[in-house]
C-alpha cells in the first residue's frame, strides 16, 4: 500500500528545460537580469508614466509572486512566459497600454476583503 | 532510422498493395504478398453504400490503408500504440508521445509513403483524461495521393518534440497549438504567440478557459487610453440543460461507426508509456 502510494506521488516525468533546481535558478536569475536591463530602455522606447524604480519595484513583486513555486517544470513555463514578455517589450512589438495594463494594474481597485469594504462595496 | 535491410525488402513486398508501385518482388517470408492482400481484401470488402446522402468509399483503396497501417505499426511496434480507420477511409495512428520525431521522418522519408506535405497541425483537449491534450498532424502524399493523421497526446507540463527540423512548415501549426492549448514544443526555434493579442493572459481553446476570458478591455475617459480589467459577470453562473428528449438522426442509427480498429498483426503493441 505505501510503496504503491510512492509510486503515484513521484512519477517520472520529462523535463520541460531545466534537469535540476540549480538550472531552473540559474534561468529565473537569468531571466530577472535581462528584464532589470531592459527597464531602462523599456521606460524611454514606450514613454511610460512610470519611472524606472517604480518599474524594478514592480519587477521584484512580479517575480516574489511565484517564490513559493517548487515544481521545476512550473518554474521554466513562468520563465518561459516571462521571457515572451520580454521579447514583446524588447522589440517594441507591445503597445504601451499592453505593457501599463499587463503590470501595473492602476484602474483595477483591490478587492474587498475586511467586512466594512466588502460592505460598501455592495457584496456581502 | 535504424532500419535493417530485411524490414527494407519487405516493405518493397508488402506494399505491393498501396497505389502506383507496381513491381512487387515477394521477398516476405512468412506469406506471400498477393495472398495475403486478397485474404485481408475478402472478408474486408463492404457492401456497397447505396443511400444517398452517406459518402461512399472506394474498398480498395480502403483495404490499402489498412494494410499500410498495420505496415507502419510493423515497422514501428515501439511507437505506435494504435491503428484505426475513422470516417470509412481516413487512416489515423496513434502514437506514444516519445516517438513523434521518428514516425514523423519515418512518413516523410520511407520510398513507398512520401507524405512530404504538413496539411496541419491541430489540439485537442479532453480535461478528464490523465494526458488532456491530443495533438493531431495531418500528413498528404502527393506522390501516392493519400492522406494519413497521426496524433499523439501530453499535457499541461509534458513538453513534445518540435518537427520544425523535418517540416519546416510546423513552425506557426506549432505556434498556434502552443497560443491556444499551452502544449509546450521543445527545440522550436521560435515558440511564441500567434493569434492571441500581446497581453493576452491564458490559452483560449483550453476547456477550463471561461468563455468571457479573463481579462475584459475599455475606452478610459480620465486616462484616455484603453485600459483591460478583469471580467466582472454580472450574473451568476447557470447551467443550460440543452440535450432534446428526441433522438436527432434515426436514420444515421446504423451507418458506418465513426472509429474502426485496425487489427494489429502481432497483437498488442509495446507499452511506452
Amino acid at each position: 500500500m505505501a510503496a504503491r502510494q510512492t509510486a503515484r506521488i513521484t512519477r517520472e516525468v520529462r523535463p520541460l528545460l531545466s534537469l535540476d533546481n540549480h538550472e531552473a535558478r540559474l534561468r529565473v536569475l537569468g531571466l530577472y537580469r535581462a528584464w532589470f536591463r531592459q527597464i531602462p530602455y523599456m521606460v524611454r522606447q514606450y514613454s511610460l508614466i512610470v519611472d524606472e524604480d517604480m518599474a524594478r519595484a514592480k519587477l521584484r513583486q512580479k517575480f516574489m509572486e511565484h517564490a513559493h513555486v517548487q515544481d521545476i517544470r512550473v518554474i521554466d513555463m513562468l520563465v518561459v512566459k516571462g521571457q515572451q514578455d520580454l521579447k514583446e517589450v524588447a522589440e517594441n512589438w507591445a503597445m504601451p497600454t499592453h505593457i501599463i495594463s499587463k503590470f501595473f494594474k492602476v484602474t483595477v481597485d483591490d478587492r474587498p476583503k475586511d467586512f466594512m469594504s466588502k460592505f460598501l462595496s455592495g457584496q456581502d | 532510422m535504424a532500419f535493417k535491410a530485411v524490414n527494407l525488402f519487405r516493405a518493397m513486398g508488402r506494399t505491393s498493395a498501396w497505389p502506383v508501385v507496381a513491381a512487387s518482388r515477394s521477398t516476405d517470408r512468412s506469406m506471400p504478398v498477393l495472398a495475403r492482400t486478397l485474404a485481408t481484401e475478402a472478408p474486408e470488402a463492404p457492401q456497397e453504400e447505396t443511400r444517398p446522402t452517406v459518402r461512399k468509399f472506394d474498398p480498395i483503396q480502403r483495404s490499402n490503408l489498412m494494410d499500410y497501417g498495420q505496415y507502419v505499426a510493423e515497422c514501428l511496434p515501439k511507437f505506435v500504440q494504435k491503428v484505426q480507420l475513422t470516417a470509412g477511409d481516413e487512416l489515423e495512428v496513434l502514437i506514444a508521445p516519445e516517438g513523434v520525431l521518428t514516425v514523423m521522418t519515418f512518413l516523410k522519408n520511407h520510398h513507398n509513403a512520401q507524405f512530404t506535405n504538413l496539411v496541419d497541425i491541430a489540439g485537442v483537449d479532453m480535461p478528464t483524461r490523465e494526458f488532456r491534450f491530443e495533438v493531431v498532424y495531418n500528413f498528404l502524399s502527393l506522390r501516392f495521393n493519400s492522406r494519413i493523421r497521426v496524433k499523439t497526446y501530453t499535457d499541461e507540463m509534458t513538453p513534445i518534440e518540435s518537427i520544425c527540423s523535418i517540416f519546416p512548415a510546423a513552425n506557426w501549426y506549432e505556434r498556434e497549438v502552443f497560443d491556444m492549448f499551452g502544449v509546450f514544443f521543445v527545440n522550436h526555434p521560435d515558440l511564441r504567440r500567434i493569434l492571441t493579442d500581446y497581453g493576452f493572459e491564458g490559452h483560449p481553446l483550453r476547456k477550463d478557459f471561461p468563455l468571457s476570458g479573463y481579462l475584459e478591455c475599455r475606452y478610459d475617459d480620465e486616462l484616455a487610453r484603453v485600459v483591460y480589467e478583469p471580467v466582472e459577470l454580472a450574473q451568476e453562473y447557470r447551467k443550460f440543460d440543452l440535450a432534446a428528449p428526441w433522438e436527432q438522426f434515426p436514420n444515421f442509427r446504423e451507418s458506418v461507426p465513426a472509429v474502426e480498429d485496425v487489427p494489429l498483426e502481432k497483437g498488442e503493441p509495446e507499452k511506452t508509456k
